[in-house]
């Protein structure tokens, strides 16, 4: 079919279920052969769109070489990919749910660390005394250093997790964290504590389109109606 | 000139001078620089992982690969080193190329700072002599005097220690004046006294780590920051103090009148600043010399003099050879005692850019 917009939406979690409510309340009817395990599905009224469900680390990352003309997925992921990747792609829609903000957090017993200027002057103390590197547990390698050098903090080292990141200071894989939290509640169960100007950005779902796809007027229209405009 | 010729008249001055002959290794694990060094440094590493899964780099340094085999090698006492290869970095200019020719020197672990600088200076001055480049410059700096002149004022301790750690990252350092011109610290004015919690950690064994820090640690720490004084108003003197003194630039032999007349109209003691000898040296060398206190912020490492050499040919001006003390380094790269050093590289690549 020509200038078929294809649609990448979050696999699975809350992502996937406020996603098909956004498309229920654009009514939008989709329809899986395959039933839920069917990666693909279509539309029963927007006839020139399919959609594949992916992750939504994925989505971000597929938008970016074209494969998807449209996706929904999180701010934070999208700011955390290369700039090349963000250079094709635009956040057409902000929507009101996956929200959740992106933190600094270190062990709730380090009462002397409250701020980042706290946390900076930490950091060299691992250096200057101890010979060491102060460990920072992240996903988010890119946004971290990012915000790490705005603020002068400079003598760390990045430790890459795949998940549980709230384990890491008290399993010696690292000092302290940055992590995603929407309620907070997971890190003060886990004795982490986030600082008071530890905030690296505000997170939330987006719709997400590829720069090029927006160029093409049919695909942009198409666009145009998955957005309920 | 070819760039051959020239290199074997830097070298045959090097040896001539007492150095000898030292190949660093090309590859250094990566992990071991960067628990170092920082993330920081990392974006500039050419990383790869070897067969046996263990992250590798090309050496980004001569001077730091240098001074990674001093340690490897148990090296006791003075090492007067040279060394002629390439080191590889990432740049942000495209055009710039990710390898480059250094020839460089070192003198490690000797205690006699005052005449390794000289030497450090007076045998790269000879190298280039040799060569016969033209219409040279020389840039200098002490970057200990900042440290110098900031322990002698009387600001809170945290602000001390902020600015000393930051003069090496200019954009941030200007952010720091700015908060402390207007008093607007970076920590909140009042710190969060949670004196349940604190008696209770008091009461827990102090040798306890929490997330790598001894509970005495973190204790001792919050002791300080509460008796810090956390209001402060002398902050706009200071920061135009501060802004005056790295506006200090001047030929060489002037630099003693200079800076007397800076602490004269600030009314700081004269000999904040102890150590100006090895600057002194160079006044009576036939180059022009500028002395400037804001040289030398761009490398961390640097504790002492840094000095810079530029040459110019057909409106083509290129700085040809850079080097400085740093005292730290082998102790950050894991010397468990202080051990001095000092060194220049000449940049090949810029050099054969002029012969």
């Amino acid at each position: 079919m020509k200038d078929l917009v294809t649609i990448g939406l979050p696999s699975k979690g809350r992502l996937k279920e406020s996603s098909l409510n956004f498309l229920k309340k654009n009514n939008l009817r989709l329809r899986s052969k395959g039933g839920d395990r069917d990666y693909f599905a279509n539309f029963d009224n927007l006839s020139n769109a399919k959609v594949i469900y992916l992750h939504a680390r994925e989505i971000i990352e597929r938008l970016g070489d074209g494969t998807l003309d449209v996706g929904i997925s999180g701010l934070d992921l999208l700011r955390e990919s290369s700039s090349s990747l963000q250079k094709k792609t635009k956040v057409l829609k902000e929507l009101d749910f996956g929200k959740a903000n992106l933190v600094v957090a270190v062990p709730d017993d380090w009462i002397d660390v409250q701020t980042l200027a706290d946390l900076e002057e930490v950091s060299f103390y691992f250096r200057d005394k101890k010979n060491l590197r102060l460990r920072v547990a992240t996903k988010y390698p890119n946004l971290t250093n990012k915000f790490f050098a705005t603020k002068g903090v400079t003598q760390y080292r990045l430790i890459s997790s795949l998940g549980a990141t709230e384990t890491y200071p008290f399993t010696g894989s690292s000092e302290i964290i940055t992590d995603i939290t929407s309620t907070g509640s997971t890190l003060k169960a886990n004795n982490l504590r986030v600082l008071k100007d530890g905030s690296i950005l505000e997170s939330y779902a987006c719709v997400l389109a590829s720069k090029k796809s927006l160029i093409n007027k049919n695909k942009k229209k198409t666009i145009n109606l998955f957005l309920g405009k | 000139m070819k760039s051959k010729n020239y290199s074997e008249k830097i070298l045959k001055v090097f040896k001539k001078k007492g150095f000898v002959f030292s190949e660093p290794d090309v590859l250094l694990d990566s992990n071991y620089i960067i628990q170092r060094s920082g993330e920081n440094f990392k974006k500039l590493m050419i990383n790869f992982e070897d067969d046996s899964g263990k992250n590798m780099c090309l050496r980004p340094d001569l001077t730091l690969a240098s001074c990674v085999k001093y340690l490897k090698e148990n090296s006791i006492g003075t090492a007067k080193i040279y060394y002629s290869g390439q080191a590889y970095r990432r740049s942000n200019n495209s055009k710039e190329s990710i390898a480059n020719d250094q020839i460089g020197l070192e003198i490690i672990g000797s205690k006699k700072k005052t005449l390794d600088d000289k030497e450090i200076i007076n045998t790269i001055l000879k190298s280039i002599d040799k060569i016969k480049i033209k219409n040279v410059s020389i840039n200098i700096g002490d970057v200990s005097f900042f440290r110098q002149l900031v322990d002698s004022l009387s600001i809170p301790e945290r602000w001390k220690l902020r600015l000393i750690r930051h003069f090496w990252r200019p954009k941030y350092f200007e952010d720091l004046l700015n908060r402390l011109e207007t008093n607007s610290d970076i920590d909140p004015i009042a710190v969060d006294f949670d004196k349940k919690k604190f008696s209770e950690m008091k009461n827990l064994d102090q040798n306890q780590e929490i997330a790598g820090r001894k509970i005495s640690e973190i204790l001792s720490r919050f002791d300080k920051k509460i008796s810090d004084p956390r209001s402060f108003t002398e902050g706009k003197k200071i920061v135009k103090m501060i802004r005056e003194f790295l506006k200090i630039s001047c030929p060489i032999d002037q630099i003693d009148k200079n800076l007397n007349k800076f602490f004269k109209k600030n009314n700081i003691k004269q000999n904040v600043i102890k150590n100006l000898l090895p600057t002194k040296i160079l006044s009576q060398s036939n180059y022009k010399i500028v002395f400037s206190t804001n040289f030398g912020r761009d490398i961390e490492y640097y504790t002492g003099m840094v000095f810079a050499i530029w040459a110019s040919a057909n409106k083509n001006k290129q700085e040809i050879a850079r080097g400085g003390r740093y005292d730290d380094l082998l102790k950050n790269l894991g010397s468990s005692k202080d051990i001095s050093a000092v060194g220049a590289a000449i940049n090949l690549n810029n050099l054969s850019r002029l012969v």
